[in-house]
């Protein structure tokens, strides 16, 4: 960390381990440096930061900390931990006040060490403070010995929460107050004196702070009080979930940087189970490295998961979050009845049945729920509890309440929680693929908007009779050559309508609300009801009707509802198609009947209409080979049979063949690929095949547009050297990019139709 | 794949080496070494027969550049023969065709080798 502007100051993880938070991180950034102008008019001048626990609220703001500091620019950044010990209001008011000291001096003499003096005498931080600024801070320094002295904690708390507007207002700079833990304010006099702070007029005179405030997010908007003029100066960043690629992409770095070997299976199978949550991951990742194990395996994973949930660092974690909550051991036992309860019924249960439970350990029964509820330990709503998102708690609850309540010890209740997470983690894996074809039909239901879209990708029969054995860029033209159409409805609203399963099979039903015609009438409207079902098997008969018995309820549920019925459409949408009997039975109920990969067929046919013919590829592959004797000779083969599937002569193919050799042979020469790979995805367009192969590495073979000696009847005795002008020679265009970590050369070659030149 | 033995066979006094699927560094080295063993043991008339080989590469042809040029240095010939389309193709823009004989078939390079040996006995 030699370099200044990516000094870690106060944040734990490093740029790169702190993933898909620049949003959050941007949203920070804009408030530190909104301007005088900007603060004076009063527009928005407060955050507040909003996540779930473990979401990575405190980092963003630590991070946001080290990016205003290592800046050094007008923003005067001051990050701020309230701690339970610290709540009543001298001890307060003197952490707060000696931390701020700290930090400003801090970051006027560009030295993050000196944030570490926030524990000296405030003399030592007055000694240190720049020369220019010295008078200020001893101006306030004893500002707030006299308050002390006076015993008046009015004046101490005002002295202690002005000081960041009042070092600002001297260095001409504008302070960014960032709270964490703000929850902890709630029912004590800081709450009042923070509020009155949030809603203080800015004046060049007196440059208050623009505030972010984070903590236990239910707590932290249960305290903002219901005032318009407040909610006009505050913005809401919510930091969401990260994705599950983003977690693999972490999981797999932090992996590699601990030496643990993994595979993408059980990285895919950790984020899942792991809800996406990187805390959770990174206990895992740390305990397998310090026991020296592997993950390569669903059960290597699952047996250091069970220790960890049981005894291990998640382990203590929770159990540090169940004393939080409950404070003394009869009310932890309350806290581990209502976890169970809730998690055991697997639906939402009325408060009324919870409290009692717990109240046999605990008089406090409503008082200890809700603080359940602020730590997102539960759910309650309209007087119903209901179980956490987090699968690892609800592990932590059941394995916990078997030793410490069921009576059982403590191995059977790991062998228990082993057993289930294992018969568990297949499940867990289709569930991964499964939301992702629901949220593919989802995206592409509401992209309907009065479409026509070929019909047979409606009746997987038709298509079967009409694109059997045709490669997918063929059956690509082919649509567009198809007569009879699908007018598709514009969609306004799609609703999950619930899901079903049995073994071999599962289903997801979705209802879909929208207009027909242009005009939005009672006449217009229509409803599809898309059953999307993923089986092994082409779809029978028998569970095709048990699919419908809860398709028909969600039609009649829908028609009470809204008193009339709009004209219903049916589409089943099964990944391996349906059984004759089931495909008859569709068709005379006048249903469509689709699989998988008419989804995909359809999704690229409405983009194609949207971009007016400029679309994404048909098809797209990827091969990643390793440099080693002979590799490229498995991506030319790779080549030639995606290449004769997109209709290329056996010329073409060879002219292909050897480009691609020459590409792969220029990537593995002139890269200092550190992952010895190279890298290279075959894209089929109408009539084009484009090829991309990238390396990690300095070079590429030669810089583009770089002359390169024409080819001629002299022969060079070193023919190495001329693997690009061959590639040139070959392929129709040839194009070099870099990229941030390599180079990537992108080859295209023309389909020659027959009469073409 | 990964194996870089050359099969070789001699007809009368005249050598064909058939360079296999992929003519790479590897198994241009191989053909290297093979041309050389003949040449030493006065075999002066080589044929390379193409007819099982999907793709060359750059190196691989570098490679036979170097054994062409050995061949005639030794006052011998090289003629190549059973090249695909693409592989000719390779060849013509590389400049190999003004230094060898490329052939249909491995018996017109046999026969083609015969008549040059004849020519040059009278």
């Amino acid at each position: 960390m030699t370099d200044s502007n990516s000094r870690q100051i106060l944040s734990h993880l490093s740029d790169e381990d702190f993933a898909d938070r620049e949003v959050e991180l941007a949203g920070v950034w804009a408030l530190a440096r909104s301007g005088p102008e900007k603060r004076a008019h009063g527009s928005v001048s407060n955050v507040l930061l909003l996540g779930a626990p473990r979401a990575g609220k405190t980092e963003i703001l630590r991070k946001s900390f080290d990016r205003i500091f290592n800046e050094g620019g007008e923003a005067l950044p001051f990050y701020y931990a309230l701690r339970s010990s610290c709540l009543d209001p001298e001890a307060f008011a003197h952490d707060y006040f000696s931390h701020f000291l700290a930090q400003f001096v801090a970051f006027r003499r560009n030295d993050p060490t000196l944030i570490s003096a926030a524990d000296e005498p405030l003399v030592v931080l007055n000694r240190a403070a720049p020369a220019e600024d010295y008078v200020c801070v001893r101006s306030m320094v004893d500002s707030f010995a006299r308050a002390l002295q006076s015993g008046n904690t009015d004046s101490l708390l005002r002295v202690a929460l002005s000081a960041p507007s009042t070092a600002a207002t001297h260095a001409g700079l504008n302070p960014l107050v960032m709270i964490d833990n703000w929850h902890l304010t709630a029912r004590t006099e800081l709450h009042t004196r923070f509020i009155r702070s949030l809603s203080a007029g800015w004046t060049w005179e007196k440059r208050v702070p623009a505030y972010v405030l984070t903590g236990l997010r239910l707590l932290v908007t249960e305290l903002i009080p219901p005032d318009q003029a407040m909610f006009d100066r505050i913005e809401v960043i919510r930091v969401e979930r990260m994705s599950d690629e983003t977690v693999e992409k972490l999981t797999r770095r932090q992996a590699d940087l601990l030496g643990i070997e993994t595979t993408d299976s059980t990285i895919e199978l950790m984020t899942q189970q792991l809800n996406c949550d990187f805390f959770y991951t990174r206990a895992i990742l740390n305990a397998a490295a310090s026991r020296g194990l592997s993950l390569k395996t669903f059960i290597e994973f699952e047996r250091l998961y069970t220790i960890e949930v049981l005894s291990g660092r998640i382990g203590h974690y929770l159990d540090a979050l169940i004393r939080d909550a409950a404070q003394d051991s009869r009310a932890g036992r309350a806290v581990l009845e209502a976890l169970a309860l809730v998690g055991e019924a697997g639906r939402p249960v009325p408060i009324e049945a919870v409290t009692e439970l717990m109240g046999e350990h605990t008089s406090d029964n409503h008082a200890l729920l809700r603080r359940m509820d602020a730590r997102e330990m539960l759910d309650i709503s309209y007087g119903f509890v209901t179980a956490s998102a987090d699968p690892v708690l609800a592990d932590y609850a059941r394995a916990k309440y078997r030793s410490e309540i069921g009576g059982a010890v403590r191995p059977v209740a790991g062998e228990e929680l082993l057993s289930e997470k294992l018969k568990h983690s297949y499940r867990l894996m289709m569930s991964r693929y499964n939301r992702e074809i629901e949220s593919q039909l989802v995206e592409l239901l509401s992209g309907f908007d009065f479409q026509g879209v070929p019909a047979s990708l409606f009746d997987h029969v038709a298509y079967d009779d009409r694109y059997r054995g045709m490669s997918r860029v063929q059956v690509r033209r082919a649509l567009d050559d198809e007569e009879e159409r699908v007018r598709l409805p514009q969609i306004v609203l799609v609703h999950d309508v619930g899901s079903g399963e049995e073994p071999g099979v599962n289903w997801r039903l979705f209802t879909a609300s929208g207009f027909e015609g242009g005009i939005y009438t009672e006449a217009n409207e229509v409803l599809w009801v898309i059953a999307l079902i993923n089986s092994k098997e082409p779809l029978d008969v028998e569970t095709l009707g048990r699919i419908d018995q809860q398709v028909d309820p969600g039609l009649r549920g829908q028609r009470a509802k809204s008193g009339t019925m709009p004209r219903a459409v049916r589409w089943y949408i099964s990944k391996e198609g349906f059984s004759a009997v089931a495909s008859e039975r569709l068709s005379n109920l006048h249903a469509y009947r689709s699989t998988y990969s008419h989804l995909d067929l359809i999704q690229d046919y409405l983009t194609r209409l949207e971009l007016g013919g400029e679309a994404r590829p048909a098809s797209e592959f990827e091969l990643v080979i390793p440099i080693e004797d002979d590799a490229e000779l498995i991506a030319a083969r790779t080549a030639e049979q995606i290449a004769r599937a997109a209709d290329f002569d056996q010329e073409a193919i060879n002219q292909i063949k050897t480009a691609l050799i020459e590409a792969c042979l220029n990537a593995a020469e002139h890269g200092d690929s550190p992952d010895r790979k190279i890298h290279q995805r075959f894209a089929i367009d109408e009539d084009k095949l484009i090829i991309t192969v990238s390396n990690k590495g300095k070079t590429f073979g030669r810089a583009n547009g770089q002359a390169t000696p024409a080819l001629g009847a002299q022969p060079v005795k070193g023919a190495r050297g001329r693997g690009l002008q061959i590639i040139r020679a070959l392929m129709d265009e040839v194009e070099f990019e870099r990229t941030d970590d390599g180079a990537r050369l992108v080859m295209t070659k023309y389909l020659k139709r027959p009469g073409s030149q | 794949m990964s194996t870089a033995e050359i099969r070789a066979r001699l007809i009368e006094d005249a050598a064909v080496i058939y360079p296999g699927l992929y003519l790479n560094q590897l198994r241009g080295e191989s053909i290297e070494r093979q041309c050389r063993a003949f040449l030493a043991a006065g075999v002066r008339r080589i044929v390379i027969n193409f007819e099982e080989t999907e793709v060359i590469n750059s190196i691989g042809i570098s490679i036979l550049l170097g054994v062409i040029e050995s061949v005639n240095g030794a006052q011998g010939t090289v003629v190549l023969s059973n090249l695909n389309a693409s592989n000719r193709e390779l060849f013509e823009m590389l400049g190999l065709m003004s230094h060898v004989a490329m052939v249909d078939t491995e018996e017109i390079a046999l026969l083609k080798l015969g008549g040059e040996a004849l020519q040059a006995a009278t």
